[in-house]
């Protein structure tokens, strides 16, 4: 979305008019959702926090600054949401297998069955060890892996100092090295994904 | 694993955040230059850096698989919830008007004021009653800590 009409947007929405919000959060649903899943586990919860999220988002629109981008501030209040949710839920993450989903897509026809299983079972692998990490691992992997933020946008949704941010991916892929050793499914520097 | 600044070699080789930043493409030109010509001369840090490399392209794919094109927008709820306030504030205020005219048209009736005492001490007592276990209710709340465990 382009930044004036953006900002247009959001002068409406602090108009007071709700209508004008839809574009808003049909624009950073997805961004928002694969934030969310990475931090939460599963779509159930991860779409809770995401509706919360844009609730809170809309309530506090009237303190905002429109010449500013939406998205970081948005993803901010999101990854608050869901540490919130993880910390007073019983559940905390609660890890879905994406298996389901994988299967539906057509298989690539360059692999064969066999290939395509070890693929599937190799990212399951990944997931689970994803889950093994604590928040503030899974969420820089998710922000920069996933969303291919810079290191001063992770910062500004983080709210961390932006040399930290080089550290703290460091940790966080150590950490899912680790993970994946102990699950079985090491990356081994020779395997091509 | 990690690599602390230090000569191997007769060469410096890259600290953990620096090759954190090379693989991410957030060195300037010099420095980038500076981790290639370490990167050149220490097999240890091209295995640490390819091993990176690989974690990366794996996890590019993993939550987008996940998450799918199935996913329905959270708009529809979220509009539900952002006409919520709306809701309660005319219910509120419906309430409010109807128990105001009801008042006004059971004080200036033509009943014996002692019957109206009466009856205003029992929906007085009534509404006291509720306010005093709503706010009970409502403190208990607060400090339930099992309020948020799903059920």
């Amino acid at each position: 979305m382009q930044p004036e009409v953006e900002g247009e947007l959001i002068r409406k929405c602090q108009a007071g008019d709700p209508r004008f919000y839809e574009p808003l959060v049909r624009a950073y649903e997805p961004v928002g959702l694969r934030l969310a899943l990475g931090m939460m586990g599963n779509r159930e919860d991860a779409r809770d926090a995401l509706q919360d999220a844009f609730v809170k988002a809309f309530e506090a629109l009237s303190s905002f600054d429109a010449r500013r981008p939406f998205g970081p501030w948005f993803l901010q209040i999101l990854r608050n949401k869901c540490r919130d949710q993880l910390r007073s839920r019983a559940s905390r993450f609660r890890l879905e297998t994406p298996s389901d989903e994988m299967e539906r897509h057509p298989a690539d026809p360059r692999w064969g069955p066999e290939r395509q299983r070890q693929r599937t079972a190799a990212r399951e692998t990944l997931w689970e060890a994803l889950g093994d990490l604590p928040p503030e691992h899974r969420e820089i992997l998710v922000l920069k892996e996933l969303e291919g933020f810079r290191y001063g946008e992770i910062a500004g949704i983080l709210e961390i100092p932006e040399g930290t941010v080089a550290s703290r991916l460091f940790h966080a892929r150590q950490a899912l090295r680790d993970a994946l050793s102990r699950n079985g499914g090491a990356v081994n520097g020779g395997s091509s994904s | 694993m990690s690599h602390d600044p230090k000569l191997e070699n007769g060469m410096e080789i890259v600290d953990q955040e620096t090759l954190m930043r090379y693989l991410d493409g957030e060195l300037p030109p010099d420095e980038r230059r500076r981790v290639e010509a370490a990167l050149s001369a220490s097999t240890e840090l091209q295995r640490d850096l390819t091993l990176f490399r690989e974690l990366k392209q794996e996890l590019a794919g993993v939550i987008p698989d996940a998450v799918g094109d199935r996913a329905v927008s959270v708009w529809e709820a979220v509009n539900r919830r952002l006409a919520r306030p709306l809701g309660w504030v005319l219910l509120v205020l419906g309430v409010l008007g109807w128990t105001a005219y009801g008042v006004y048209i059971y004080i200036t009736s033509p009943s014996d004021p002692v019957e109206k005492l009466a009856t205003g001490s029992v929906a007085i007592g009534i509404l006291i009653l509720l306010a005093g276990v709503i706010a009970e209710r409502y403190r208990e709340w607060l400090t339930d800590p099992y309020r948020d465990v799903q059920r």
